[in-house]
C-alpha cells in the first residue's frame, strides 16, 4: 500500500514537472479577455505575465485603455463586443501554522482544503473618446478562501472610476474619478503571487486606529500623467481613508494624498534592458477626538461620525528601484522597494511617543516565456519605535518568503488559465520572545475569460 | 490638412499625367482604377522596369532575438507561419498583413519592390490607423530591429531581392488658391473620385469591385472622417504614397507618371 502512494506521489510530481516543462517550449501566448476580444491582441501583448502588465500595457492602462489608432470609441468596436471578465482561482491550499494558542498549550495545527479565493467581475473600457471606466465587482462568498477564513464576506465595488484623458490635448493630463488602486511601486492587484501579497503595503504599528493603506482601493480623485511613451510618470491622488471607522468633520474627512513619480530608461542591451525608479508617498490626517453617544438601549460610548477633530498626521514614503536583465520582452526582473511610515501618538491607543517603521521588499520575476514565469520574494517590515515606550520593540514585525512558479497553459484572446504552485512562509514577532509562522501551500488553476 | 491641400502635392505633374492619360494598363487591381478618366498616368503596381537590388543578408541573431518578440506581440494576428492567420485574424478589419508574400503598403520604395527596413521600423513605430495594429514604439528600437529580420524570415523574398531604392521627395508647393486649383484638376486627371468619391468620403462608384491581392474586400479611404492616415500623417507621408502606391491594395503608385 505504502509503495503505490509512492508510486502515485512519484507519477504526481513527474506529470507536474512535465507540465511546468511544456511551458518551456510553448510558442504561442494570449490573455486580458475584454481588451484582448476588442483589440484582437494577445493577452501577453500587454501582460509580462497575467496579470502583470509589461510597457505595452502598462501605455494602454496610462491612455485609458486606448490602443490609440481611431479604433477606441465604443461605436467602433462590433455591437457584439462587451466589456465583461470574470477570475477566479480554485485548487488546494495547504496551511501549516504554528504556536496556536489552545488550552492544552501552543500546538502547531495543520489544514488541506480545496475551494476558490472568491470572484472578481471586471467592466472595464473606454466610454467615449477621451473616456473610460472600469467596475470591479467582487460578490461576498462565505465559501471562499479555501474554507478557511473567508477574505470576502461582504460585497463590494472593488473599483469604481470613470476616467478622463489627455485634458487639453497632453497625455500630462489625465484625472480619474472614483474608487481606484493609487498608484504603487509594484501594483498589489496584479501580483502574480497568490498566497501573499505585499504586506508593507498594509502595515500598520501596534494599536494604530488609522486605516488608510495605499495597497487597498481608495475612494477619491487620482490625477495623473505621462509621457508619449509612460517612461515618465506621476500620480496624485486624494481620498478619503478607505475603512475608517471615524471621519472627521471637514469638508474631504480622513484626507490622504498620495503620490508617486517614476522614470524609465531603455538601455537596449542584452544584459541590462531597462532600468526604473521612482519616489512615493503620503500624508494622511485622522481624527484624534470626536464627540461620543451613549446608545439609548445603553452600552458602551460611540462615536458621533462627521464630530472627528484633532486631526494627526500620519505618513508613508519610500523608493523603488527595477533592474530589467535580459530583454524587455521576456525579462527576469529584479525590484526593490523600501517603504516606510509613521504615525502620530495621538492616532496609537496607548501611545507616549510616534511610532515608526521601516520595511520593504525584494522581488524577482523571470518570463522564461509568455507561458512560464519563476517568482521569489522576500519582505520585511521592522518597527523601528513603538508607540508604547514600554512594548517589545519587534511586536508585529514580519519577515515573509514567497515562491511560485505559474505556467499559463491556455493563451488565447478569449481566456487565459494558468497552473500556479505556490510556497509562503510568514513569520511574525508576538513580542515575547516567540515568532508564530504560517506556512501556505497552493497548487490552483487561475483563470479568466 | 485638406483633400485639396493634399492634392496639390502632385499638381505639377498634371501635364505628364496627362500625356499618359490614355495609356492602358491592365493589372490586377484595374477595378480600382478610373472608369471615365483612366488613371493609366500611373500604374506601375507591382511592375518595375528596373531589375531588383541584389538580397542583403538577413541577420539572423536579430532574427533569433526577435521571435521572441514576435510570439508576444504579434502571433495572435499574424500568426506563427506569418501568413496574417493568427487566431485573431478572422474578427479583423483590415485583415493582419501577409508576411508570406512580403507585400508591404506603406513604403518609401517603387511599387513592387520590398521596402527598406526604415520603412517596415515606421510602421512598427506609429501603428497604422483604422486597423487594429498599434504603434509598438514602446517596445524599443532594438526589439523593433530584431522583430523585422524576423519578420524577413516570413518569406523568401528577401533572400532573392533586396528593398527597393526609396523615392526622392521633392520641394513642396505652396498652398495657395492656385496650386489648390492645381490640385483639384488632378483628382479629376486621376479619377481619384471613382474610389474615393467626388468629396472624398471613400463612396466612389469603384467601390464594391475593391478587393485586396488576398481577395478581401476594401473600402478606400474617407478622407473626411479622419486626419489621420495609414501610412503617415504629414505632407510628405502623403506625398510618398502617392508615388509609391499602396501594394496589395487597388491604389496604384503614381511614381512613374508623375
Amino acid at each position: 500500500m505504502r509503495g503505490t502512494i509512492c508510486i502515485s506521489v512519484a507519477g504526481l510530481a513527474a506529470g507536474l514537472f512535465a507540465f511546468f516543462l511544456s511551458g518551456l517550449f510553448s510558442p504561442v501566448a494570449t490573455a486580458v479577455p475584454a481588451f484582448a476580444r476588442k483589440t484582437g491582441l494577445a493577452c501577453s501583448g500587454c501582460h509580462e505575465v497575467w496579470p502583470r502588465l509589461n510597457d505595452f500595457g502598462q501605455l494602454f492602462r496610462d491612455r485609458g485603455y486606448r490602443i490609440g489608432r481611431d479604433r477606441d470609441k465604443p461605436v467602433d468596436q462590433d455591437p457584439s463586443y462587451w466589456p465583461i471578465a470574470m477570475r477566479t482561482t480554485v485548487g488546494y491550499q495547504w496551511l501549516r501554522q504554528t504556536l496556536v494558542p489552545t488550552d492544552a498549550g501552543p500546538v502547531t495545527t495543520q489544514t488541506g482544503t480545496f475551494g476558490f479565493t472568491g470572484l472578481d467581475v471586471f467592466a472595464v473600457g473606454t466610454l467615449g473618446d477621451n473616456l473610460s471606466f472600469l467596475i470591479t465587482y467582487a460578490p461576498g462568498l462565505t465559501g471562499s478562501g479555501f474554507q478557511i477564513a473567508p477574505t470576502n464576506l461582504d460585497s463590494d465595488l472593488e473599483s469604481a472610476f470613470i476616467g478622463f484623458h489627455d485634458i487639453a490635448g497632453t497625455p500630462f493630463l489625465n484625472v480619474r474619478v472614483g474608487k481606484h488602486a493609487p498608484d504603487l511601486p509594484i501594483d498589489e492587484h496584479r501580483t502574480i503571487t497568490l498566497t501573499q501579497g505585499y504586506n508593507v503595503y498594509h502595515f500598520h504599528p501596534q494599536g494604530s486606529s488609522v486605516a488608510w493603506e495605499p495597497g487597498e482601493n481608495q475612494p477619491g480623485i487620482e490625477l495623473y500623467g505621462h509621457s508619449d511613451l509612460s517612461r515618465f510618470r506621476y500620480s496624485f491622488s486624494l481620498v478619503n481613508e478607505k475603512g475608517s471607522e471615524l471621519f472627521s468633520n471637514n469638508v474631504i474627512s480622513n484626507p490622504v494624498v498620495w503620490g508617486h513619480l517614476t522614470g524609465e530608461r531603455l538601455l537596449d542591451n542584452g544584459v541590462l534592458a531597462a532600468v526604473k525608479a521612482g519616489v512615493f508617498g503620503s500624508v494622511g490626517w485622522h481624527p484624534a477626538a470626536a464627540l461620543m453617544l451613549i446608545p439609548s438601549g445603553g452600552g458602551a460610548p460611540v462615536a458621533v461620525q462627521g464630530t472627528g477633530s484633532a486631526l494627526k498626521e500620519h505618513f508613508r514614503y519610500g523608493g523603488e528601484v527595477h533592474l530589467r536583465f535580459l530583454s524587455v520582452v521576456n525579462p527576469l526582473t529584479l525590484s526593490g522597494v523600501v517603504l516606510g511610515g509613521s504615525e502620530s501618538r495621538q492616532l496609537i491607543a496607548g501611545a507616549a511617543q510616534d511610532a515608526r517603521f521601516l520595511g520593504g521588499f525584494v522581488e524577482g520575476v523571470w518570463t522564461i516565456n509568455p507561458r512560464l514565469s519563476l517568482i521569489g520574494r522576500y519582505e520585511q517590515i521592522q518597527t523601528t519605535q513603538q508607540g508604547d515606550p514600554k512594548a517589545p520593540k519587534a511586536a508585529g514585525d514580519l519577515r515573509v518568503w514567497t515562491a511560485a512558479i505559474r505556467h499559463t497553459f491556455e493563451l488565447t484572446s478569449r481566456t487565459e488559465a494558468a497552473l500556479q504552485l505556490e510556497l509562503s512562509r510568514v513569520g511574525t514577532d508576538a513580542g515575547d520572545g516567540t515568532t508564530p509562522e504560517t506556512f501556505t501551500g497552493l497548487i490552483a488553476f487561475d483563470f479568466t475569460m | 490638412m485638406t483633400l485639396w491641400k493634399t492634392i496639390i502635392l502632385l499638381s505639377p505633374s498634371i501635364p505628364v499625367a496627362l500625356a499618359f492619360a490614355q495609356t492602358p494598363d491592365p493589372g490586377p487591381n484595374e477595378a480600382g482604377r478610373g472608369a471615365t478618366v483612366s488613371v493609366d498616368a500611373t500604374p506601375t503596381q507591382r511592375k518595375t522596369e528596373k531589375s531588383p537590388n541584389p538580397p542583403r543578408p538577413i541577420d539572423h541573431s536579430r532574427a533569433e532575438r526577435g521571435k521572441a518578440v514576435y510570439q508576444r506581440f504579434c502571433i495572435s494576428c499574424h500568426g506563427e507561419q506569418g501568413d496574417g492567420h493568427g487566431y485573431s485574424a478572422q474578427w479583423l478589419d483590415p485583415r493582419p498583413r501577409d508576411f508570406t508574400r512580403a507585400i508591404f503598403k506603406c513604403r518609401s520604395t517603387p511599387s513592387g519592390t520590398l521596402p527598406v527596413d526604415a520603412d517596415l521600423l515606421r510602421t512598427l513605430n506609429e501603428g497604422l490607423y483604422h486597423t487594429n495594429m498599434p504603434s509598438w514604439a514602446v517596445l524599443g528600437e532594438r526589439q523593433l530591429r530584431d522583430v523585422i529580420e524576423t519578420i524577413k524570415t516570413f518569406s523568401p523574398r528577401w533572400k532573392e531581392e533586396g528593398p527597393g531604392d526609396p523615392i526622392a521627395t521633392t520641394p513642396e508647393p505652396a498652398d495657395d488658391p492656385t496650386s489648390r486649383s492645381r490640385g483639384k484638376g488632378v483628382w479629376n486627371v486621376l479619377a481619384c473620385f471613382n474610389c474615393h468619391g467626388q468629396t472624398g468620403k471613400g463612396d466612389g462608384p469603384s467601390v464594391p469591385t475593391l478587393f485586396d491581392d488576398w481577395g478581401f474586400h476594401l473600402t478606400p479611404f474617407d478622407f473626411t472622417s479622419s486626419p489621420h492616415r495609414k501610412c503617415g500623417n504629414t505632407d510628405k507621408d502623403l506625398y510618398r504614397t502617392f508615388l509609391t502606391g499602396l501594394d496589395g491594395t487597388p491604389m496604384p503608385s503614381y511614381g512613374e507618371s508623375v
